[in-house]
């Protein structure tokens, strides 16, 4: 089994390899618990904050367990221009939830930067599962299946 | 002008990216063994200079008189950082680099390194490359194998030790300070300057940062010298440029093409026009934050220089058509700034954040007088108080919508 002490013991305990250990356990344990990184910490002889300091400022590194639902919709200029902000719109009001809100613990919606998919969007990611192009009313077959 | 010249693209598909022996079949790393055999890095630094070969991440800052800036310094410890952080909406020209000719890139950088005395040099890719990890590893281990990294390279007595620093998706990391804290484990915000990353910068030591782009002039000039390169394209900013072509266009992609080139000729000659139907209404060219050209700009010259009505920027070009919704590209575009902002400085934080609000508020034109006051205030506040050139980005496109586009006019 992978640990967080075997994952550290494969890099030298130099700065410029915090930022690789922390995205490395990040994906391992879907996020980087206070007791690790306090782990971190140790190994790499700096304090608590600093690593939580870098940890929160990343996208690709979670400091928080993941949502039960989250929904990724990508606002990149293609998606957009065919309709990302009725898709939205459509979310919204299904859920009733907010754009970028951390009111509902257990779903959140957040936009993202373009994912590479360009010729099939309006792309929408739930839980990693990518969906293509999205209508505003192939959404609501897509969200029966996780609500 | 010699439209037909290619630099970069020579070999796109022509050799197999994952094969060393097929660059080396094409004369690859040629350029290297006469940097080492025949040359001082004083001469390779000239020639660079002569070459008036100018940075492609954007700013267009003269390569050679950074190279000498690090190369002057005095300190042992010094650093080259090769920037493949490339996370420009719409613009993936340093990836097709990767993709097609992994070996001219590592060339380019190892010559580059060693001119200015590095003893260690990064490649800092952009955290979404995956494939380009992969053959960027390969590349690197062939290069190694056949002597031309590591330890006492061609058997010479240079050395040079390259590592891939993997993103962690944050835009605001292409930023060369930011990058550099990235790679000390730092939060990427950008620093203060001056000092200067070629005074102070990794680990405070001297560091050239150089786009990918750039790098992979520097065999070719290497090779045929600098004064040809300067002949190439518009003589304030010399060289070929790859543009990336999207949007309303017959053939997206990436091409190279001389710069001083018009936004006319790439649209028509090598981007075969608008798709039938459709119809022009503007161009943004270099990314999110670039410049939106309208039909009278469409003859000016592409170049770097600060003079130029159209700067280059990372050469993209999104066409937009009049099927288009205006209010989708502001929403995209301020939704992309308000995630990438690094949050540093107030008038960017805060400004991002509010103009996504306002813009979110937009149905169909319909402003109220109290939001379109607020948006001229943000737009200037950005532009003239934010502490990188993040905020002036982001007030860009927004100002030429309102000032070219005229999108309020009804209001
Ligand atoms: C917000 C921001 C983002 C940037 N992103 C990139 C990038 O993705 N790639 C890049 O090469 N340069 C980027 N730059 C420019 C770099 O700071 C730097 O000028 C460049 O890497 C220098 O290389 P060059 O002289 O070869 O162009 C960015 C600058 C800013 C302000
Ligand atoms: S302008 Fe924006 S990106 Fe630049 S330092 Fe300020 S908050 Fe960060």
């Amino acid at each position: 089994m992978k640990t967080t002490e075997k994952i550290l013991l494969n890099y030298d305990p130099e700065k410029e390899n915090l930022l690789p250990v922390l995205k490395e356990i990040s994906s391992f344990f879907g996020f980087i618990s206070e007791k690790n990184a306090q782990k971190i910490a140790d190994y790499f002889s700096l304090s608590l904050s600093q690593i939580f300091e870098t940890a929160s400022f990343y996208d690709f590194l979670k400091v928080k367990n993941s949502p039960q639902i989250f929904i990724k919709i990508c606002s990149g200029t293609v998606c957009a221009t065919i309709g990302t902000r009725k898709i939205i719109k459509e979310i919204e009001n299904k859920l009733k939830i907010k754009i970028g809100d951390d009111f509902n613990p257990r779903i959140k919606l957040e936009t993202a930067s373009c994912l590479g998919h360009c010729g099939e969007g309006p792309i929408v990611i739930v839980n990693g599962q990518v969906y293509k192009k999205v209508t505003v009313s192939s959404i609501h077959e897509i969200l029966e299946k996780y609500v | 002008m010699k439209k037909n010249i290619k630099i970069i693209t020579k070999h796109w598909g022509k050799i197999n990216p994952l094969r060393i022996e097929e660059y080396l079949k094409e004369g690859g790393y040629k350029a290297l063994e006469k940097f080492i055999f025949q040359m001082r890095p004083e001469e390779a630094i000239q020639e660079i200079e002569a070459s008036n070969l100018c940075g492609r991440g954007g700013a267009g800052f003269p390569t050679g008189k950074k190279l000498k800036m690090v190369a002057e310094r005095k300190e042992k410890e010094k650093y080259f950082i090769c920037n493949l952080d490339e996370s420009e909406p719409g613009t993936y020209k340093d990836r097709m680099i990767v993709k097609n000719n992994p070996q001219l890139l590592l060339e380019g950088l190892i010559i580059s390194a060693l001119t200015v005395g590095a003893s260690k040099a990064f490649i800092y890719l952009n955290g979404n490359y995956e494939e380009e990890k992969y053959i960027l590893e390969k590349a690197l281990a062939q290069a190694e194998k056949e002597k031309f990294l590591g330890e006492k390279i061609l058997s010479s007595g240079y050395n040079l030790e390259l590592k891939l620093f993997f993103g962690a998706g944050a835009y605001i990391c292409g930023e060369e300070t930011a990058l550099i804290n990235s790679i000390e484990g730092k939060r990427g915000e950008p620093r203060m300057r001056p000092p200067y990353p070629t005074e102070k910068g990794l680990w405070e030591k001297p560091t050239a940062v150089n786009n990918a782009e750039t790098i992979a002039n520097i065999p070719w000039i290497i090779l045929e010298g600098g004064k040809k390169f300067a002949t190439i394209g518009a003589e304030c900013s010399p060289g070929t440029k790859l543009y990336i072509l999207s949007g309303a266009i017959n053939n997206p992609g990436v091409f190279e093409a001389p710069t001083g080139i018009t936004v006319r000729q790439l649209i028509k000659e090598i981007g075969g026009g608008i798709p039938k139907g459709k119809k022009f209404w503007f161009a943004q060219i270099g990314g999110a934050s670039g410049v939106l050209a309208i039909g009278k700009d469409l003859d000016a010259e592409l170049t770097f220089s600060k003079n130029c009505l159209i700067p280059l920027g990372s050469g993209s070009v999104l066409v937009i058509d009049k099927s288009v919704e205006i209010y989708d590209l502001l929403f995209s575009w301020s939704d992309f700034f308000r995630r990438e902002s690094c949050g540093k400085c107030l008038p960017c934080r805060e400004g991002t954040f509010r103009l996504n609000e306002i813009i979110q508020r937009f149905e169909d034109g319909k402003i109220s007088q109290r939001d379109k006051k607020a948006l001229g205030q943000i737009l200037w506040s950005l532009e003239n108080t934010a502490f990188c050139p993040f905020g002036k980005f982001v007030a860009k496109p927004f100002q030429d919508a309102l000032e070219r586009l005229d999108i309020f006019k009804n209001v």
